[in-house]
């Protein structure tokens, strides 16, 4: 055993430390950093908006939007870092919330959040079959002008399409887990985020810098040859002028309600939260993996989205969400921002790793989300409120393999919902899923009141103005996730607006009210059985 | 001794025990330690060891004020509140405030590895002492019983304090008896990368653990009290270290592995008690089961301010748990 000695800049010895278990060295901001990349969808949602931009925000200016979106998450990261340094406990909002506010509060907003988060599986997995694989197939037959692989991709946006092969993605991420543990699954991440980074920014930025509009017509009308229509853009233009498409100006008010898009980055782009306290990391480790996400996250966009203008620009997206896609040789759908992108490099090796490198950034999704509500739910049965069997780990793996099990139901269930029925737009999960931030946000100003000795003893024992830290920046993140909120509410493109979808608030409140009915009927069962779960959510005093 | 009846209490004749570890010199979980007999109302306190903390931070005279470094930050405190509140936050983050004047700080940062570490020993006891004679006031008319003891990191000098304090037992190494139950307990660990002060070869803790238990008598009336956690328990699982202890990583994560102890894992198969509660892996908190064995870790977050804990429910035929986070 030996002591060390830690010096500051002036020379003088700013600790003794001894030699112990536990003084590990800090884990690695930048792993963090991607997953909270990675698990917020930058790629789909930029696919996204393109593909709602004709229908929901026309006149919108992207990059004003992803600003705005960004500035109103910003604060909330901040947020949730600070409280991921505070409670470093594997179940993020569900401790947060329930430490802070009170436990039926956790348990119920963590509850819609694992919901809506399973729910939102089957965008994932729809997107996956049509947008990835049925797209893939698609360009390797618009280089090739192979049949077969036109035929074999436009299978993949048929309804059982859809849902076999989003099914068996899921599977699939739950085999890794229950096979190789997430020991198997951060190795499949590691090659997973080169190729996504790769196929989803690089090469898209490189060829938008290298291609102009009408570079992209020519490749455009090649590659529709392949696929068996000629002369394809003017084809596609004349079908959108015939389906009523006009030219939009800059319009303030699309862009403000197409920051609901963004929100689907933005207001997600903290996950690691739920699993940075497994491992203790040093105080900035959080705030440099989670509002360093927004920052990178931005910087992405702000790349990429004049490069994709460059050969697609806003008048063509608007075209190709009113055009008859079948009139311009793309019977199975128009294409999304991938595919153009593999168009526009001209090149098989080019467009196809493209569109892998998007498609693997929505099949990684799935596994990290499985990861995430997994570990809720262990959180639930840690505490008792849930059955003990939800919180076995498997002794080889280390893997919540019943939680699992659960969320790969969950999860199936969701794909067929969206291949089979059109109960739930792209984004009306978005609802659900921020009235758990915003509790969160309430919490974290709370959280200097409800418990000040834990807030005391932490590195954000500081006041601004009279004001604890966390209430302030607690407070910044309220509006920030109360201004989204308004706008998901106030935008029909969320599919969550009061005026056109007033029964997804409804659901929202329903599935906060079930979540409060199962805590108190599993609190009853409890004492029955000699258990206060209460208590595990209580202050011992310092005394 | 409590005994809770009722329906409540898990039935007549349970007896309530809290357990905990891991506090590591952190003096607001050693005084929430005590109130959880009051909160909890648990009749047997059990604390699993290392007790005492990793670091001591100078608190340097400089001119009429003291200085130190906490988080990285300059601290500097220019009245006796300024400090008092200083030494708090220190304390409350599982430090020792030392104060120091800046030739002390420069002897003692001049000192060779082995007495800089005896100097340790001698600031951590002082807090300690202090730890326990606030326990004998706390429980002075209280039926509790508090039993304490020492971890792989914690230094010898802690046992004799345990052995002279007022109102906690020392039970290391040997076999004690509440309610109805005994305990089997062993504050050492297998070996780690840390050379801590109280590391056995597997086959010498195995010995040592065997020896304890076969004076135990009734398996179904006994629990095991061992710091380390079985091997591959998914009680013990945390980040594999290089020889530089640095975190290994494995793709975006640290590479996770089980740091447990053989030996604890084949005792507690060859003797199946009752219960089995263990510490150390502080990341790795949860139950298991080891054939008819309840094993737990309640893990640590003693940095935060918060004791992480277990409240068992002793009762004929069987065991309860709830994990509890004070």
């Amino acid at each position: 055993m030996s002591t060390t000695v830690s010096r500051d800049p002036s020379g003088a010895p700013g600790l003794f430390t001894r030699r112990a278990t536990g003084l590990v060295r800090q884990g690695r901001t930048r792993d963090a950093l991607f997953y909270n990349v990675m698990w917020s969808s930058v790629a789909l949602t930029f696919a996204f908006f393109w593909i709602l931009y004709p229908f929901a925000y026309q006149g919108s200016n992207a990059i004003l939007a992803f600003l705005i979106a960004a500035a109103l998450g910003l604060p909330g990261a901040f947020l949730y870092a600070m409280l991921a340094q505070v409670m470093p406990r594997t179940g993020g909002d569900y401790v947060f919330n329930s430490r802070a506010l009170h436990p039926v509060a956790g348990f119920a907003a963590n509850v819609s959040y694992c919901f809506w988060l399973a729910v939102v599986y089957g965008v994932y997995t729809t997107y996956i079959a049509a947008y990835g694989i049925g797209a893939f197939s698609r360009v390797m037959a618009g280089y090739t002008g192979s049949s077969g692989w036109l035929s074999f991709g436009d299978w993949f946006a048929t309804e059982w399409g859809l849902f076999i092969t989003g099914s068996a993605a899921v599977a699939l991420s739950a085999l890794m887990f229950i096979l190789g543990g997430t020991r198997l699954f951060f190795r499949v991440q590691v090659g997973a985020f080169v190729l996504y980074i790769l196929g989803a920014f690089l090469l898209p930025i490189i060829v938008g810098i290298f291609t102009g509009s009408g570079d992209f017509t020519s490749s455009f009308d090649d590659y529709a040859a392949n696929l068996g229509t000629t002369d394809a853009m003017s084809t596609l233009q004349a079908s959108a002028s015939d389906a009523g498409y006009a030219s939009a100006g800059f319009s303030f008010e699309a862009t403000l309600k197409s920051v609901s898009v963004f929100w689907f980055i933005f207001g997600f782009i903290f996950s690691s939260n739920y699993f940075a306290g497994e491992i203790r990391l040093r105080r900035r480790t959080h705030l440099y993996s989670m509002p360093g996400a927004v920052l990178v996250a931005v910087l992405f966009l702000l790349a990429l989205t004049p490069a994709y203008l460059n050969f697609a620009d806003y008048d063509l997206n608007g075209m190709l969400g009113f055009a008859d896609p079948a009139a311009y040789g793309f019977a199975a759908g128009a294409p999304a921002y991938p595919e153009l992108a593999a168009i526009a490099s001209g090149n098989a090796l080019f467009g196809g790793l493209i569109v892998l490198g998007f498609t693997v950034g929505l099949l990684i999704w799935l596994p990290q989300t499985m990861l995430l509500i997994s570990r809720s739910m262990f959180a639930w049965s840690f505490d008792r409120i849930m059955p003990e069997r939800l919180s076995y780990v498997d002794p080889r793996t280390r893997s919540p393999v019943v939680a699992i099990g659960v969320v790969t139901l969950l999860a199936i269930a969701s794909t067929a919902i969206y291949a089979f029925t059109d109960w739930f737009s792209t984004l009306s999960v978005l609802l659900g899923l921020s009235l758990t931030l915003l509790v969160t946000a309430a919490a974290g100003a709370a959280l200097p009141y409800r418990q000040k000795a834990m807030v005391a003893a932490s590195p954000y024992a500081r006041t601004v103005a009279g004001l604890p830290l966390l209430t302030v920046v607690g407070g910044l993140a309220v509006l920030g996730f109360g201004a989204a909120i308004a706008i998901l509410l106030w935008d029909p493109g969320s599919g969550a607006s009061l005026s056109d979808n007033p029964g997804k608030l409804g659901l929202a409140a329903l599935v906060y009210a079930a979540a409060i009915v199962v805590y108190f009927v599993s609190r009853a069962v409890r004492r029955r059985q000699g258990i206060d779960f209460e208590l595990a959510y209580k202050e011992l005093p310092p005394e | 001794m409590r005994v809770r009846r009722g329906n409540e209490a898990g039935g007549s004749d349970a007896v309530r025990l809290y357990y905990a570890s891991d506090i590591h010199g952190t003096e607001t979980l050693w005084r929430k330690f005590l109130a959880a007999a009051r909160v909890y109302e648990a009749g047997v306190l059990v604390m699993g060891g290392d007790v005492t903390g990793k670091v001591v931070v100078p608190v340097v005279e400089d001119g009429g004020a003291y200085v130190a470094e906490l988080f990285g930050q300059p601290e500097r405190a220019g009245t006796d509140e300024e400090l008092d509140a200083l030494e708090h936050r220190i304390r409350a983050n599982g430090m020792y405030p030392h104060r120091m004047n800046a030739a002390e700080v420069e002897r003692v940062a001049a000192l060779s590895e082995d007495a800089r570490e005896a100097w340790f020993a001698e600031v951590m006891l002082v807090t300690f002492e202090r730890w326990l004679a606030l326990a004998a006031e706390r429980l002075a008319d209280s039926p509790v019983r508090c039993f304490v003891m020492p971890g792989n990191d914690d230094p010898h000098a802690v046992d004799g304090a345990i052995e002279r304090a007022a109102r906690v037992e020392g039970c290391d190494g040997r076999v004690v008896e509440f309610g109805g139950y005994t305990m089997v307990s062993l504050g050492y660990s297998n070996r780690t990368p840390f050379a801590s002060p109280r590391e056995l070869d597997e086959d010498e803790l195995y010995r040592r653990i065997c020896a304890i238990a076969d004076a135990a008598g009734d398996m179904d009336r006994c629990i095991f009290n061992l710091h380390v956690p079985p091997l591959d328990s998914t009680l013990d699982t945390c980040a594999a270290l290089d020889e530089h202890l640095e975190v290994i990583m494995a793709g975006s994560e640290p590479k996770l592995i089980g740091a447990g102890s053989s030996a604890v894992r084949e005792a507690i198969e060859r003797y199946q008690p009752l219960a089995s509660l263990h510490g150390h892996i502080h990341e790795s908190a949860g139950a298991t089961r080891i054939g008819r064995t309840l094993c737990i870790n309640p893990g640590s977050d003693y940095h935060t301010g918060r004791i992480a804990g277990c409240l068992l429910q002793l009762r004929p035929g069987g065991v309860r748990h709830q994990f509890v986070t004070g």
